[in-house]
């Protein structure tokens, strides 16, 4: 490992010391990522040192985390910081807690050399040192005998009785004071109680993820023990609890996915690169396993064009107004002609009512009559000229209208998602029955995807718009922007409503194109209102 | 059921040692959950002489959960509620280990009192007290032991308790403004609020302040 070992001296992009070495590993390989573009050295030199970090030794221990980065990557492997549109880039995994369970045992192989004891004594310490190698050794050096009592593997007085379960005819337990137990478990300090005590005790601390010791003393149960006496991988749980501990404590390298019910973990490795995202105000976006994108900083969904301050701003005065705004967040609204109440259950904001057959926009309940065309008019917030003077009044208007659109589309990219589901039944429909390949049904996913992902960044792209001076032209130029990815946006949900399966195999050009066409035009609005916070005309105070 | 039978065990336990001073008896002979524990207050402290009785629940999942504990007599104390009597000690929450029996808690308690740790107060007036003026404080929790903890459990006539001793209010200060007029119980009451205890006599603003509440 002589790459790693003379470049881990050097870096020192960790400012933390409680971090996994196998992290400082990938940074390492960053560096000489970096450097070999600094020194015009081709991609073989990559390759290479890559490759003898698998000959060399470590070949168990990191196979999973070079899988996960070759994933990452390996798309543009022109490799520098930045990528085409001067992003930074972002080096990060996305893991489940039972792969960085993995990972950490898988590291013991290296580690044990050092210590000369089992895995099981190690997996203590660890927990223990909340899973810092760096701190591990640090004190164990220091002063052995300490480390080994402060986790409980050794004990002062030298008891030294046999350990695990034992077999008794009759023995008095004094938790339970039942007697009569045949069987009984011990740790080496000799404080022994029946297998159904330490059952009961064991599972009310697993959850706590914290090291489980003898009832009586500070002697630790190894996962072993815990396996003994509650049956097979019982310990796995209380690891699992311990790792969920460790990311709380390094929730600067370690995020939770936001999703509901997502269990995936993102590691980002490269954290120098997080600091350079504010300053060009971009945000750090991550995506899941479960193709989830979220940010990485705020820990919100993906929210471009805004940056982390806007959505921060939008995000709290939202919570301030909500009161206020209760009855816009209902989910029904009548048809402006007959008066029936209509339930939006589409994407699409072009309502056409089923008893009067009146088409209008969910939006400005407006005829929908000029709304196919190029402009979408109910994107610009009208100023109300007459009540110039009740200025509080009026900035509370100006927020509701834009509360309003953003929480118009959040439903709407929620009702897409579950359109999403359906899209997916679509395409198994298509396979069966007109017997056309899995990748040529691909457009619809694709499809769906650019919707969902056109529909965020006009979500977001309203409170920039509200924290925007209005009388700027390029404020202009992003109102303009906004219309037309919202035409773009309900042209491609309105398609996607088509059921009838041979029709979508025969529209599927129309499919490409409208979805090529929302990604173009999220990107043009990402990057107009970046231009406006770069420049300083759109401010998130107030 | 392993609940009933180590309670009944624990009792017993208690009975055979009466060396410890510890006592402990079901408040209904039909009901296990509930108990009533007793203990001398320890020697040398201001709660020496004193008998303080512990309300405890036996919760279901006991051994395994803590008891809950509180103090039915009133005590002067930081780590102890003055007006519940709730007690913040580690081993009745997250320190809590099966092999902690109800004795052993009950003397936890007693070296509770022996070396209070104001730090971590649950009663944070009375630890203020105890940081500030330790010798006031003494006197304060020595007076209520003799009011609410006597040793003969003789029922002390609680007709006159002598409000000043109570609250660790100096007596000069208080009687300073009844020859003024003003009831006791309204001063006492307003120099609780105030949180002042003693005041020197040139302090004319806190004077004022006072005088400014009473006249409310």
């Amino acid at each position: 490992m002589k790459v790693s070992g003379k470049l881990a001296e050097g870096s020192d992009e960790d400012d933390e010391s409680l971090i996994l070495d196998f992290e400082s590993d990938s940074d390492v390989i960053d560096d000489v990522d970096n450097e070999s573009v600094l020194l015009g050295r081709d991609n073989d030199v990559n390759d290479s040192s890559d490759s003898s970090c698998y000959e060399s030794g470590d070949l168990s221990g990191n196979y999973l985390g070079f899988d996960q980065r070759e994933k990452v990557l390996n798309p543009g492997f022109g490799d520098n910081t930045y990528d085409d549109d001067g992003v930074p880039k972002l080096n990060y995994n996305c893991l489940t807690t039972d792969q960085i369970y993995e990972l950490m045992v898988s590291r013991l192989e290296r580690i044990q050399p050092i210590f000369q004891l089992s895995y099981g004594d190690i997996i203590v310490m660890l927990q223990k040192y909340a899973w810092s190698e760096e701190r591990l050794l640090e004190d164990w050096t220091e002063d052995r005998e300490k480390v080994l009592v402060a986790c409980g593997l050794e004990i002062t007085k030298t008891v030294s009785k046999s350990r695990g379960i034992q077999n008794h005819s009759d023995f008095l337990c004094h938790i339970c004071c039942e007697s009569n137990k045949q069987k009984t478990f011990r740790l080496e300090c000799g404080h022994e109680y029946c297998v159904e005590c330490y059952e009961h005790y064991i599972k009310d601390k697993l959850p706590e993820g914290k090291i489980i010791t003898c009832m009586s003393c500070s002697l630790a149960l190894k996962n072993s023990d815990i396996d003994e006496i509650l049956g097979d991988n019982s310990s796995q749980t209380l690891m699992i609890s311990s790792i969920k501990g460790f990311i709380q404590k390094h929730s600067k390298h370690y995020k939770w996915c936001p999703f509901v019910d997502c269990n995936c973990v993102i590691q980002v490795s490269n954290l120098s690169s997080l600091s350079e995202f504010p300053r060009l105000h971009l945000s750090p976006y991550v995506v899941c396993e479960n193709q989830h994108r979220f940010c990485f900083k705020c820990g919100l969904e993906s929210h471009s064009p805004g940056d982390c301050q806007v959505a921060e701003q939008w995000v709290k005065l939202a919570q301030l107004e909500s009161e206020n705004l209760n009855w816009v967040l209902k989910n029904t609204k009548e048809c402006p002609k007959c008066g029936v109440n209509i339930e939006k259950n589409g994407g699409c904001n072009h309502m056409t009512c089923q008893s009067c057959e009146y088409q209008f926009c969910w939006i400005c309940e407006q005829c929908w009559n000029g709304h196919g065309g190029g402009f979408y008019e109910c994107t610009r917030f009208k100023k109300d000229e007459k009540l110039g003077t009740a200025e509080t009044k009026n900035s509370l208007r100006k927020y509701t209208f834009y509360y309003k659109l953003f929480s118009e589309h959040e439903n709407s990219a929620k009702l897409d998602w579950n359109l999403g589901l359906t899209v997916e039944q679509k395409v198994k429909v298509l396979q069966e029955n007109i017997g056309i390949s899995w990748i040529e049904t691909q457009f619809l996913s694709e499809s769906i995807r650019a919707l969902i992902e056109g529909r965020t960044t006009l979500k977001w792209s309203f409170p920039v718009a509200f924290y925007a001076d209005p009388s700027h032209n390029l404020t202009k130029i992003f109102v303009d922007n906004q219309a037309l990815l919202v035409s773009a946006v309900e042209d491609l949900s309105q398609l996607l409503q088509v059921k009838e399966p041979q029709n979508i195999i025969d529209r599927k050009r129309e499919f490409y194109n409208k979805a090529r066409f929302v990604e173009t035009r999220s990107k043009a609005l990402a990057g107009c209102g970046r231009d406006l916070l770069c420049k300083g005309i759109c401010v998130p105070f107030q | 059921m392993s609940r009933a039978k180590r309670v009944m065990k624990e009792l017993q336990g208690i009975k055979d040692d009466p060396e410890a001073k510890v006592d402990l008896q079901l408040v209904n002979e039909n009901d296990i959950h509930l108990l009533k524990g007793s203990f001398l207050g320890p020697p040398g402290t201001p709660y020496e002489n004193g008998k303080f009785l512990v309300d405890i629940e036996v919760p279901m999942e006991y051994p395994f959960k803590p008891p809950k504990m509180k103090f039915d007599t009133k005590v002067y104390h930081p780590n102890v509620s003055s007006v519940t009597g709730a007690i913040c000690l580690d081993i009745l929450k997250n320190a809590w280990s099966p092999v902690i029996t109800l004795k052993s808690a009950l003397i936890s308690l007693q070296a509770l009192l022996q070396s209070p740790e104001p730090n971590d107060p649950q009663d944070a007036e009375v630890a203020q007290h105890f940081i500030r003026n330790r010798e006031s404080f003494n006197s304060t929790a020595a007076f209520w032991t003799k009011t609410y903890a006597p040793m003969d459990s003789v029922s002390s006539g609680e007709t006159s308790i002598d409000q000043a001793a109570l609250y660790g209010i100096d007596r000069t200060l208080l009687d300073q403004f009844v020859s003024q007029g003003f009831a006791e119980a309204k001063v006492v009451e307003v120099l609780r609020r105030l949180g002042i205890k003693s005041m020197d006599a040139n302090d004319n603003e806190s004077a004022n302040k006072i005088l400014e509440e009473l006249l409310r």
